[in-house]
């Protein structure tokens, strides 16, 4: 009998005279006030509350635009493979260690929880390493709940699905919050086909 | 209206008139106080350090001692809750639920059951701090019956920030560990407004917050809520 | 270097007594996140989201066996090499055969509670391996050589004037650094361990069993760093974490980060799948996921106390706990600590070497006010007590005194003598020997009997 067989036999065992109870169902995220906004607007205001920046464009001309505007004054940068070419800033191109700018395409994004859905695919590199990160994520993309983004997701699933809800930051110091510890200190969201007010 | 005093075995050695009070307080609002004389200790400090065995017997004892009552008043949240919360638990049964369904801390009996909020102006002018004990909190959710009834009496009632952290009697946990004990009763005195007098509806905590000030060489009062509350209806 | 549970109020004496410091930064941290808490709690139905928790905790357990296979069949279809370790050395044997393999000299690690309780970090260190705490405020206590505090915030029994010393000394900042500069030089140092570590240790708080999801919460970056960089991923994670559904985790991830921290979710969530896949760019080659027994079929073998195994390691129980703020972590003398310490300790190591944790509470019941998974732990904590008693781990001096109280309670005129006795007896001179009164009043002034009891004030007529 291998550790694995002794061990769920234990398991098995220990719980054959227990009463079982179904699995309640879908979690719901009941909250006594509910909020009336639209998903991207979910998004955009927990997402700031945390410390991310957003900026809301109204098509891929005007985000091309912003881009370049924003790009300036960086040194060199790591894209992710999703980033559409007419998103890519000018730049030198650089590997993700030694880049001054990160860029990555997002798979999605959650208003309940003001979560960007990053890829694996995209590059896990481009979207760490860099001290700013802009991510780029398509207005239709974002979904309400963090339930319903994992419904959509789980049919294509890569290695690894990460949600980033803010710039890195940590209290462990004397409980004084900093930020930028490891992951990127600053995460710009580019929501593209949306505007703001 | 027949009401059967439970003094508990700590009131009834340390609080004797805050017990006295207790019925000076519901003969006033019009009840017949009955004190049943076999009496003696509900069992909770036995429980709370795990001797089920001899805890069960102080139960069945006590179970005994109320069968007749029509309503069952203590002085005292944590022996109310210790009915309420965990007799029906050790000694299943009938006469365990009823007990438990009749039995009130006085607070919660004046204001849910007699329905006083207002009992007079005795305290007017009186700052007092209110130690919320753990047991009338959280086993009975008695929180806003004792300020309604203080500040029904005329006293100010002071914000204290720890005023629902725990004093650290906890029965024999004050003498296991009395360090930590101490400690935790420090926390509530290193907060402490500046008041006239310190109240709670629990023996135990005022002993142990009455003590660590002592220790300390605090100057701050402690009266039993049942004492200030009879103050409290001026007569 | 720890005592170990036994030497609990040996430790809380000694702490309180010698560094007063210790109980101001860890009371003003507790009660920050506390309050948090309580805030992200308000937001939301708590009620019902800590109901729902607790239900699919218990479903999960009850069905533990399934899931847990049906995990390792997924993890496996995804290439992820799966052990299963029934001990510590058993999981630490997984380490053996990975280091070797791969030649693995540096090993970046992300904040991992089994991997504390395993000894992870001591192993690596005798097969010629480098353990580098990457999380900041392991990083910390890892340059003090100490044990995490807390299972959230491990250093925060340490003041910002600590870590300004501290860092000064190790890494060469000034003495009057602000906390962004400290911050900024651990990064750097960090950053060099990133990029170059062969192996990245983490454990999971969750794993999704119908997709075979790990997923860990983090607000650093350095869980995705740990997790993504190194050729090699090893995850501990205890045979509990497993819950049913991938959907799950929406409930999970987000009730969890409030009940710790106060946040809707963490900074960063990795739901990792298995190695990286071939139209991927990076991620680790290798991933080996641990489940690890250690003393937790121990525990969910017991009638009462299993319903501990639903723990979701937030944390909220040692924030709100009035016992364990006056001390931090350090005095219970085991990974675990506080109100979840105190119920999981004697299962997992058994009762006699847990005690006296289940005695290391007043039994307040704050704690279970704002478990996010309902766990009964004041109940629990008597359980365990009354198990003590059962078997025979009580003081004998305790054990008798209370037959005879009970004895004497159930003959009132017995009981009202006894009383008498006590009264009367000049105990306060010799007070300081006896058992129960020494404790007393070591620490507090000696209460004082009525001048007489009620009962004869009741005889005697009150008006």
């Amino acid at each position: 009998m291998s550790a694995r067989d002794r061990i769920l036999s234990r398991v098995r065992e220990a719980v054959a005279s227990r009463a079982t109870l179904p699995h309640p169902g879908p979690f719901g995220a009941w909250r006594p006030d509910p909020v009336e906004e639209s998903s991207v607007e979910g998004f955009v205001r927990l997402f700031r509350l945390a410390g991310g920046e957003a900026h809301l464009v109204d098509d891929e001309q005007e985000a091309s635009e912003w881009m370049v505007r924003f790009a300036d004054g960086f040194e060199s940068i790591t894209i992710g493979r999703g980033v559409p070419a007419s998103l890519h800033p000018d730049l030198p191109v650089t590997e993700a260690s030694a880049a001054a700018l990160g860029v990555s395409f997002a798979r999605g994004a959650v208003a309940e929880s003001g979560s960007l859905l990053l890829d694996a695919r995209d590059g896990r590199r481009s979207q760490l390493l860099a001290p700013v990160h802009v991510v780029i994520l398509r207005a239709d993309t974002v979904s309400g709940t963090v339930r319903e983004a994992l419904t959509s997701l789980r049919h294509d699933l890569p290695s690894a699905i990460a949600m980033h809800s803010g710039p890195s930051k940590s209290a462990d110091i004397g409980q004084v919050m900093v930020r930028g510890v490891h992951g990127p200190g600053r995460v710009i969201a580019l929501v593209v086909g949306a505007s703001e007010g | 209206m027949r009401v059967a005093l439970f003094a508990t075995c700590l009131a009834d050695q340390f609080f004797a008139e805050a017990c006295a009070d207790t019925v000076r307080l519901l003969r006033h609002l019009g009840a017949e106080v009955e004190f049943p004389a076999g009496q003696t200790c509900c069992g909770q400090p036995a429980y709370n350090v795990g001797h089920a065995r001899e805890a069960k017997r102080m139960v069945r004892h006590t179970l005994g001692v109320f069968d007749e009552a029509r309503y069952v008043v203590l002085p005292s949240g944590s022996c109310a809750g210790m009915l309420r919360r965990f007799y029906p638990e050790l000694v299943p049964g009938d006469r365990s639920e009823a007990l438990a369904s009749k039995s009130y801390e006085l607070s919660e009996f004046l204001v849910r059951v007699l329905g006083v909020e207002s009992l007079g102006d005795g305290l007017a002018g009186t700052r007092v701090a209110y130690h919320h004990g753990c047991h009338a909190l959280r086993e009975l959710r008695v929180e806003h019956e004792p300020i309604t009834l203080l500040r029904g009496a005329g006293a100010e009632v002071a914000p204290w920030s720890a005023d629902r952290e725990c004093c650290g009697f906890g029965g024999l946990f004050s003498t296991k560990l009395p360090e930590v004990s101490a400690a935790m009763a420090d926390t509530k005195l290193d907060t402490l407004p500046p008041v006239d007098v310190v109240t709670s509806a629990d023996g135990g905590c005022l002993m142990q917050l009455s003590g660590r000030s002592g220790h300390r060489g605090d100057d701050v009062r402690y009266r039993h809520l049942a004492s200030l509350l009879w103050q409290g209806v001026g007569a | 270097m720890s005592r170990g549970p036994g030497a609990y109020r040996a430790e809380a004496a000694r702490s309180l007594r010698d560094d007063p410091g210790v109980r101001d930064s860890v009371g003003s941290a507790t009660r920050s996140f506390d309050t948090h808490r309580a805030k992200a709690y308000a937001e939301i139905d708590s009620e019902r989201w800590r109901d729902w928790a607790r239900d699919v905790k218990t479903h999960a357990l009850t069905h533990l066996a399934e899931y847990l296979e049906q995990a390792e069949t997924r993890l496996t279809e995804r290439g992820v090499q799966v052990h299963w370790a029934e001990t510590d050395r058993d999981a630490l044997a997984v380490l053996d055969a990975v280091v070797g393999r791969h030649g693995i000299r540096t090993a970046v690690k992300a904040k991992s509670m089994v991997s504390e309780e395993l000894g992870v970090n001591e192993h690596l260190e005798r097969l010629g391996v480098r353990p580098i705490e990457t999380d900041l405020g392991e990083y910390i206590i890892q340059l003090l050589g100490e044990p995490p505090s807390h299972i959230v915030g491990p250093a925060i029994h340490k003041s910002l004037d600590d870590c300004r010393v501290l860092f000064h000394e190790r890494l060469g900042t000034p003495l009057d650094a602000p906390p962004d500069r400290l911050a900024g030089a651990a990064r750097d140092a960090l950053r060099e361990a990133f990029l170059a570590a062969d192996l990245g240790i983490s454990g999971a708080n969750f794993v999704a069993a119908d997709t075979g999801t790990l997923a860990l919460i983090e607000n650093e970056g350095n869980i995705r760093l740990s997790t993504s960089l190194p050729r090699v991923h090893v995850a501990f994670v205890g045979i509990e974490k497993i819950v049913p559904h991938f959907e799950d985790l929406a409930g999970f991830l987000q009730l969890t980060a409030r009940a710790a921290t106060g946040q809707p979710i963490g900074n960063f969530v990795s739901l990792i799948q298995g190695p990286r896949t071939g139209d991927e760019i990076d991620g680790p080659e290798e991933v080996h996921v641990v489940f690890v027994d250690n003393g937790r079929t121990a525990l969910l073998e017991d009638d009462e106390a299993w319903e501990a195994l639903r723990c979701v390691r937030c944390g909220a129980c040692l924030n709100i706990c009035p016992v364990y703020r006056q001390t931090g972590g350090h005095a219970y003398g085991w990974t675990y600590s506080g109100p979840l310490g105190a119920i999981i300790a004697p299962g997992m190591l058994g009762l006699k070497q847990a005690l006296p944790l289940p005695h290391a509470s007043s039994l307040c019941g704050a704690c279970a006010d704002v478990c996010p998974v309902r766990i009964p732990i004041p109940d629990l904590l008597v359980y365990w007590r009354e198990r003590a008693v059962e078997g025979g781990l009580a003081p004998l001096s305790e054990g008798l005194g209370a037959k005879m109280y009970a004895g004497l309670a159930e003959r009132p005129g017995a009981f009202a003598a006894a009383a008498a006795l006590m009264r009367h007896t000049p105990w306060k001179a010799v007070g300081r020997a006896l058992p129960v009164l020494g404790g007393w009043m070591q620490e507090r002034s000696a209460p004082e009997p009525s001048p007489k009891a009620f009962r004869r004030l009741w005889e005697e007529g009150i008006e």
